[in-house]
Order: C-alpha cells, then sequence, then structure tokens
C-alpha cells in the first residue's frame, strides 16, 4: 500500500465500492474485481485503525535565520 | 398619476408602507435617551427614545426584557439594537428593540471590540457564505495555542482517543497579556509554512473576561479569516463570544470539542467498515446467484438436448435389435456394445465440452446483458409497438387514431397516436 493512500481515502473508496456493488449492473467480472479490492482495503483500513499513533510535534520559528523547526512535544 | 378610480384602500397603503420600512432593513444600533419607559402587565415594554432632533416609539417584547441586565429607567442613556416597524392598524412606525445596554455599562473595550465587529463585517469577514467545511478525515492538524496551556493537553487527549492515526502541530503562542495578538498573528501565519495541514484550531482554556482582549484583536481576526485552511475557534467560554468565534469557521466552546468537531470517531468508523464488510459479502452474493441461475437454466437446455440425442441412438439400436432374426444379434451386439461404451466414454468429455460451454456462455450472458433491448429499457427508453407486433421506428409508422403498445423495462403501456 503506497504510503500517499490516506485512511480517509481508503475509507472513501471503499464507500464507492459498496455503493457499485450494490448497483449489481456490472459484469461479474468486474464485480469480483471490485469485491476482492473492497476486501482487500477493508483490511487494510482496519490494520492503520488499529496501529495508528498519535503524533505530537512542535513547530518552533528560529528567529536567527527564520527557518522552521519540527520536533516532537516533550510530555 | 394616480385618479379617484384607482384609489387605494387604507390597508393597502399601510402594507405598502410596511414593506418599503421594514424590507431590507439589517438590525441598527441606535443611541438615544429613554423616554416614557411603561411596561405592561403582558411583559412588553414601551418607550421613546430621542436625541436633540428626534425621537422615536419603541416596543420591547417580554422576552427580550427578561434577559436585561439592568432595569430600564427614565433618562437612562442607552444603545438599543433593533428593527423599524410599521403596525398597520395605525400605520404607526416603531422600533423593535432586540437589545438594550446602558451606555455607562459599554465601557471603552466593548465599543472598541464593536467597531472592530463593524470593520469585519465591512470586509464581509464574518459572511456566513466564507465559512469552510471541515474534512472528513484530517491527517494533520496545526494547533494554535500556549505550549503550557491545558489546551493542547485537552486536544492531545481527545485526537488520540478518537483518531488516533493524526498529526499534530503545535505552534506556541502567548493567549493572554499584551503578547499574546502578536504571537497568535505569527503562528497563524505560520500555518500557511507547515508540510499541508487540513485544518488549524486556535484557542485556549478557559479565562475571565479581560483575558479574551487578544481573541477580540481585528489583526489576530483577519490572521484567521487569512488562514489557507479551515479553522476551528476554541476560546474556552462557553458566554462570551468573541470576534474570533465570529470569523472562525467554526466555533468550538472548549478546545476538547474543537478536537471532536475536528477528527472522526474511530469506533464509529469500524463500525461502518463492519456494516459494509457486510454489504459487500451480500451484493456479492446476489450477484453471484443470480448469474449462477441463469447459467443453469441453459446448461440444463443443452445438457438435455444432448441426452436426448443418444437416448433416441438408443432407442433407434434396440428397435432394430427387436425386429432382427437372432442369427443376426452377434452383429447387432458388437454395435450395441460399442454405443454402450461410448456413452460411458461420452459421459467425461460431456462433461469438459458442458464446462467449456459454460465459461462461453457466461462470457456470452454478459455481452447479451449489455445488449439485451431490456437493459436499454431499464435506462428509460421505451419501444413502441403496433397491434401486430411490429417495431413503429419513424413517424410515417404511426398511423393517427391508431392504438399501439409501449414496451418499458417493466411491461406493456397502451398508448394512442393523437395526431
Amino acid at each position: 500500500m503506497p504510503e500517499h493512500v490516506t485512511l480517509g481515502d481508503e475509507i472513501r473508496r471503499l464507500e464507492e465500492i459498496v455503493r457499485k456493488l450494490e448497483a449489481d449492473d456490472l459484469p461479474i467480472e468486474d464485480a469480483l474485481a471490485l469485491f476482492e479490492e473492497g476486501i482487500g482495503r477493508l483490511r487494510t483500513a482496519r490494520t492503520r485503525l488499529a496501529d495508528a499513533e498519535t503524533k505530537v510535534q512542535q513547530v518552533l520559528r528560529d528567529s536567527a535565520d527564520d527557518t522552521l523547526k519540527i520536533a516532537p512535544l516533550d510530555g | 398619476m394616480s385618479s379617484p378610480d384607482d384609489a387605494w384602500s387604507v390597508s393597502r397603503l399601510a402594507r405598502t408602507l410596511k414593506g418599503r420600512v421594514e424590507d431590507g432593513f439589517d438590525p441598527t444600533w441606535v443611541r438615544g435617551e429613554l423616554v416614557g419607559v411603561k411596561r405592561y402587565p403582558s411583559g412588553h415594554w414601551y418607550f421613546g427614545l430621542r436625541d436633540d432632533g428626534a425621537k422615536v416609539s419603541c416596543t420591547m417584547w417580554k422576552g427580550v426584557a427578561t434577559r436585561l441586565k439592568v432595569p430600564l429607567e427614565e433618562g437612562m442613556e442607552v444603545f438599543a439594537l433593533g428593527l423599524p416597524a410599521v403596525w398597520e392598524e395605525r400605520t404607526e412606525l416603531r422600533f423593535n428593540v432586540q437589545q438594550v445596554l446602558p451606555t455607562s455599562m459599554v465601557g471603552a473595550a466593548a465599543q472598541q471590540v464593536e467597531r472592530t465587529r463593524q470593520r469585519l463585517v465591512a470586509d464581509g469577514l464574518l459572511d456566513p457564505l466564507r465559512k469552510r467545511p471541515l474534512p472528513e478525515f484530517p491527517r494533520r492538524i496545526a494547533v494554535v495555542t500556549s505550549i503550557a496551556g491545558a489546551a493542547v493537553r485537552d486536544i492531545i487527549t481527545v485526537a488520540a482517543r478518537r483518531w488516533p492515526g493524526v498529526e499534530l502541530l503545535v505552534i506556541g503562542a502567548a493567549v493572554q497579556g499584551e503578547q499574546a495578538p502578536a504571537e497568535l498573528m505569527a503562528a497563524l501565519r505560520t500555518v500557511a509554512d507547515l508540510p499541508p495541514v487540513d485544518l488549524c484550531i486556535v484557542g485556549r482554556g478557559g479565562g475571565a473576561r479581560e483575558d479574551l482582549a487578544a481573541f477580540n484583536d481585528e489583526g489576530v481576526c483577519r490572521a484567521i479569516a487569512a488562514c489557507p485552511v479551515p479553522v476551528i475557534s476554541a476560546v474556552g467560554h462557553e458566554v462570551d463570544i468573541t470576534l474570533a468565534d465570529l470569523v472562525a469557521d467554526v466555533r468550538a466552546a472548549t478546545p476538547s470539542q474543537a478536537a471532536e468537531f475536528a477528527l472522526p470517531d474511530r469506533s464509529e468508523v469500524l463500525v461502518r467498515l463492519t456494516g459494509w464488510q457486510e454489504m459487500l459479502g451480500q451484493s456479492m452474493t446476489t450477484i453471484l446467484r443470480r448469474r449462477t441461475e441463469r447459467l443453469g437454466r441453459t446448461t440444463d437446455r443443452l445438457g438435455n438436448a444432448v441426452l436426448g440425442r443418444l437416448r433416441a441412438a438408443e432407442r433407434r439400436v434396440h428397435a432394430v435389435e427387436r425386429s432382427l432374426p437372432a442369427t443376426l444379434e452377434r452383429r447387432v451386439r458388437g454395435p450395441r456394445e460399442r454405443l454402450v461404451r461410448m456413452e460411458q466414454r461420452l459421459a467425461p468429455a460431456m462433461q469438459r465440452i458442458l464446462a467449456d460451454r459454460t465459461a462461453t456462455l457466461e462470457r456470452h450472458a454478459a455481452a447479451l446483458d449489455a445488449l439485451s433491448p431490456l437493459a436499454v429499457l431499464g435506462r428509460g427508453f421505451a419501444m413502441p409497438r403496433d397491434a401486430d407486433g411490429r417495431v413503429l421506428r419513424r413517424v410515417a409508422e404511426f398511423t393517427p387514431g391508431a392504438p399501439f403498445t409501449l414496451r418499458v423495462t417493466d411491461g406493456d403501456v397502451q398508448a394512442r397516436t393523437e395526431e
């Protein structure tokens, strides 16, 4: 799963797949392909939801050269 | 030019005046002195507002009156917020008051806030149409608040519970004191320089009313409006609404609530995923069952036809056998046994052929689906046919006055050509 596919993308795609399959006017090959994709994405979404951890970072502006630094927030 | 012939009724005059006065008038603050203050047993108040040059009669309904912080007194100098209204029965104008503030209560600070508000209104920054929707699944959120404050802790706690996948980028800023406006503005401007964020929460925990001054600061409000992503304000006050709240896309009462507004709830999403899993299974089962049924009917017909021919051959052999004298039986036995062996060999071959046919049929069934006139009808087209079942394709084929049948996706409709 490419990193740039977000959990939100995953969920939106799943919604689309469910809608398409419900419409029931698909050739059987397409229906099967969608079904398999849906099951795969369900699994991925669950895993990502379970594994997710909140990341908290602090943004600091270096007054010397006016650049931004992002570092984990202590505590 | 008006003439007695088309004289208006008095009611029409009153109604027209009412429309002209009331339509398009926004609530307006008016400053004046209270005169003739009367409270009626009904709970409504009547009084006049006047200055050196003019006077206006005012009404204030009971519901407004009960919210007054200070009782109204004769001669009191006040700000009154209201709308002009025409009382049709007497064609009299009233200023219908929605809020009254004694000028003595409205300190310099509050007047300053009001002036700032008016400037923000003038620039369209409080327009509800400006409000941006919040993203459904944010990945990264900027949090502008005091690093040491309770607000950031609350937001982290709620985020970890609701939607742990999110990344919070905290930009520290003083939220009270003299430095606060400048620091808040700088922090809000920083949001644009961060790695892409989906939204921004700006706020603080609760505080005294004076401490909220930074969130009424014009520069801070304009920085919120200029933020490239939707902003949720969380100034931590249920009662006092700051200008920052008015400019923000969404106002939350507290930082925890801001995080709740900002993030979906993991447990709700998990419930949704489970629902989708069931729906996927059900849809697929339905699709497969329909195809299998159709295929089943076709293969049955195919199989029966082949078996029927085999049996017919067998019957012919038996008939010949019976009609032959015994001496010839030996000559017949050979072919008969061959026939039986052939039938035995044929069984697996038939299976293979049937499997091949099944696959071919499946492809054809799908293609047929796409081509079927019924599928076209399902998209909303209709097929006209005359009494003999001939399809009517052109205008010339329709006989005026003659009945015809309109075939639609689920049946026939009787129709008639008008002309």
